[in-house]
């Protein structure tokens, strides 16, 4: 927990508590509790936990989806109040129009924004290269591949220059080694646009390799329980995962998840 | 990816296209091979006289009686008749399932109101309401128009609900992450999730609808194709019979072939397993 200083911090939630309604007993759930955060601008910010913690719920939150039910987020120092242009969300499904090329979904973004200009579709056909993808403009979703997809919607997400990037699980529908692959792409992107991003995954390894700073949050209530400060220099390629201060971070998360389920009661944790 | 990648992957997908053509045109041969070897006993059985030949006729009579009747002015009014009543009675059942079906499967209030009149009318046999609609409309053109009108609306408004109904949640949350509004949900995902699922519809509504014309006209009317067909049967000229049977027959070929083409043309999108 964090206090909040004078500093202008990109994001902040404050006494942040969202509940929602159990459909099938009725009962009111509190899925987030007194999350108070800070993240500055640039920052790239992972989100691990184990299942049940409320990550979803969080990142839905932070996107517009769901609304507090108590305090508030400020982006920009500006209460967030639904979707906007400020924020963009990549899923872990592409959810590509599969009747569109690559270039219209790219551009369905700015398009539901009502902010097609010819200066966005340019700067739409840059993006596609950014991610990879040069060339693949006119293809439909179904030539691509799981990894291209998703770099799709990365692409999409790019294109609406939001002020935040939230990603939920964006890579764990891949198989492992695409999955490596694209992390290294990601920080390679990310360098160069230097996007405020907000990144939820399982997978410890992929936290600590992307992250400036890591959340742990722990379940039932969904709560931050620390913070971890990921000093490792940048930039960082793939071989830095085998380092032993990297290593130290990840076993140093993973006793605190191991932990957080435990007291909950649970055997088996979700890696 | 590099341009070699996606040279590589291009000539692989050629090769799959010429060997996938190549099955095709050998399983072509052999379904014309079927049909010429099911005609050449359908002949023999009726020279032989194994089936009674006035019942079942014989390709060389059918084809005897078909060279006489394209000459006949006859049989052309009642292609126009037939015709007529077909393009009417589908058109409308377009024009009208299209709306409805989309409407009620995207607003539940209106779905409320009309549905229990679609699934009630979906199950009624229509051929139990031939007599009530021949009064109303008489024997002319206008009682056919209004047979295929019911018998083709409903595999089309149907379809257009079970799109409705099978939206991809996925699409529809990422499009509101970006502030989209329901309407640009509807005009983004939702219609365009239509297609397929309409094209199907439509389908099915030319084979009911073909239907539907033989079975008016064999009710009550005094031309076209099924009234010519059915008094041919009558007097057992069963060879002038199966000449309006085939002529149903290849008219529902050519619209399903027509059909393929528009759909093929929508669906460029598609993966191409089939």
């Amino acid at each position: 927990m964090e206090n909040a200083q004078l500093e202008n911090f990109k994001l902040s939630t404050r006494f942040l508590d969202v509940t929602y309604v159990n459909n099938k007993t009725g009962a009111e759930v509190m899925a987030l509790q007194n999350i108070n955060l800070n993240i500055k601008d640039g920052e790239f910010i992972c989100i691990v936990g184990p299942s049940g913690c409320g990550k979803t719920t969080f990142l839905n939150t932070v996107v517009g989806l769901l609304k507090p039910s108590k305090g508030e987020i400020l982006l920009d120092q500006q209460k967030i109040d639904g979707p906007g242009k400020d924020r963009a969300m990549v899923f872990q499904n592409p959810s590509l129009l599969p009747w569109r090329t690559v270039l219209e979904n790219v551009l369905y973004g700015v398009e539901l924004l009502k902010q097609i200009t010819a200066e966005k579709k340019k700067e739409a056909k840059g993006f596609i290269e950014m991610v990879g993808l040069k060339g693949y403009e006119n293809h439909y979703p179904h030539e691509l591949s799981g990894g291209m997809q998703q770099r799709v919607n990365l692409a999409r997400a790019l294109t609406v220059n939001p002020s935040l990037i939230l990603l939920d699980e964006p890579f764990s529908a891949l198989d492992a080694q695409t999955r490596e692959f694209m992390q290294g792409e990601l920080l390679r992107i990310w360098d160069e646009t230097k996007k405020t991003s907000l990144f939820i995954t399982h997978q410890i390894d992929e936290a600590v390799f992307l992250a400036d700073r890591v959340f742990v949050f722990g379940a039932r209530p969904g709560r931050v329980v620390e913070v971890v400060d990921v000093d490792i220099p940048r930039p960082r390629n793939l071989h830095v995962k085998r380092s032993p201060e990297f290593l130290e971070f990840v076993d140093h998360i993973w006793s605190i998840i191991e932990q957080e389920s435990s007291k909950q009661g649970f055997d088996n944790i979700e890696k | 990816m590099t341009k070699g990648m996606i040279e590589l992957t291009q000539s692989k997908q050629k090769i799959k296209k010429a060997k996938k053509m190549k099955k095709e045109k050998k399983s072509f041969f052999i379904s014309v091979a079927s049909v010429l070897l099911f005609l050449l006993l359908w002949e023999t059985a009726s020279q032989n006289e194994w089936i009674n030949p006035l019942f079942i006729s014989s390709p060389i009579e059918i084809a005897q009686a078909a060279v006489l009747m394209v000459q006949e002015v006859s049989f052309w009014e009642n292609m126009k008749v037939s015709g007529y009543e077909f393009v009417s009675g589908f058109v409308l059942a377009i024009l009208i399932g299209i709306p409805i079906g989309v409407l009620s499967g995207w607003n539940s209030t209106f779905n409320a109101v009309v549905n229990p009149f679609i699934s009630g009318l979906y199950v009624t046999p229509k051929v139990a309401l031939l007599p009530v609609i021949i009064i109303a409309f008489g024997i002319g053109p206008a009682s056919k128009i209004v047979i295929v009108f019911l018998m083709a609306f409903f595999p089309i408004v149907m379809s257009a609900q079970k799109a409705m109904l099978t939206l991809d949640q996925n699409l529809i949350k990422a499009a509101r992450t970006f502030s989209a509004s329901e309407f640009q949900i509807f005009k983004t995902i939702a219609l365009p999730s239509t297609v397929p699922f309409l094209l199907n519809g439509i389908r099915l509504g030319i084979g009911q609808g073909l239907i539907a014309v033989v079975v008016g006209e064999l009710f009550a009317s005094t031309a076209g194709i099924g009234y010519q067909l059915t008094s041919n049967g009558q007097n057992l000229q069963t060879d002038r019979m199966f000449v309006g049977v085939l002529v149903i027959t290849i008219t529902g070929i050519i619209l399903t072939s027509l059909l393929g083409i528009i759909e093929r043309r929508f669906s460029s999108w598609k993966p191409e397993n089939s």
